[in-house]
């Protein structure tokens, strides 16, 4: 099964989530790419829906940022010192050649989606069911990032079926 | 040591966040590797030195980082002081 169609609305939201991950250094495609691919797109409900709850791409984009900069201190490196040592040359983006993968969450995320979309009675894959495969993955660092922000998956997914209802009547 | 944190000197506490840490690990490594690579071509370092003192191939280090080093200085080769390739 293909994961993405180029007839699908969140076609351009799944091509900026690699770009994301490529700017941010991530050697696979995770969860939380494809939430900052939604934030950085801006367009459909999805967007719609974490714009109404505050949730910006600069924040979720700083968020995945200190998470791996945390992990790096549980085991006593520092980031910043590395990066200080390091000069200029330090760079933590993916280069260009460097082909980046889906991850399994992520290709999960996207399987759900589309059963969301099928669910729902939908005919195009937009960046609602992208979220709604997001939060229904409680464990996966998109979900982490969100609630860091304020914002439950619950709460993510009331005001996507409630944007949704709106644009239907 | 920070007296606060000086009880959990034995690592991470559960083991997502000792892969997690593995995975940060591997993407810093990857940035370390290359700055290091850059600035030993910098310095005048042929590929062949640099591929020696990493342990792998000419080959291998030459296909990773050349391009990449290249596009960072367009029109300015790196200042070469080896005939290195």
């Amino acid at each position: 099964m293909k994961l993405i169609r180029s007839t699908d609305k969140s076609r351009r939201c799944v091509e900026a989530a690699f770009e994301e991950a490529r700017m941010l250094g991530h050697d696979s495609l995770g969860d939380e790419d494809l939430l900052l691919g939604v934030l950085r797109t801006d367009e459909g409900i999805g967007a719609e829906a974490l714009s109404s709850l505050g949730v910006t791409l600069k924040d979720a984009r700083e968020m995945s940022e200190e998470m791996l900069s945390d992990a790096l201190s549980s085991i006593g490196i520092s980031l910043e010192e590395i990066r200080r040592e390091s000069g200029d040359a330090f760079d933590m983006r993916i280069p260009y050649n460097q082909r980046i993968p889906f991850s399994p969450r992520a290709k999960e995320v996207l399987v759900r989606a589309r059963k969301e979309m099928r669910r729902l009675g939908d005919n195009y894959l937009g960046t609602e069911h992208v979220l709604l495969g997001i939060v229904l993955n409680k464990d996966g660092t998109a979900v982490r990032i969100l609630v860091s922000m304020g914002v439950s998956p619950e709460t993510l997914e009331d005001r996507l079926y409630h944007l949704r209802g709106r644009a239907a009547g | 040591m920070d007296e606060n944190t000086s009880t959990q000197v034995e690592g991470p506490r559960d083991p997502r966040e000792g892969l997690e840490a593995v995975v940060a690990l591997r993407r810093m490594l990857e940035a370390l590797e290359a700055a290091q690579v850059e600035n030993a071509v910098m310095e005048g370092w042929s590929w062949a030195r640099i591929a020696e003192v990493l342990g792998v191939s000419k080959q291998a280090v030459h296909k990773k980082h050349a391009k990449r080093i290249r596009d960072r200085y367009p029109g300015e080769p790196p200042r070469r002081k080896g005939k290195g390739t």
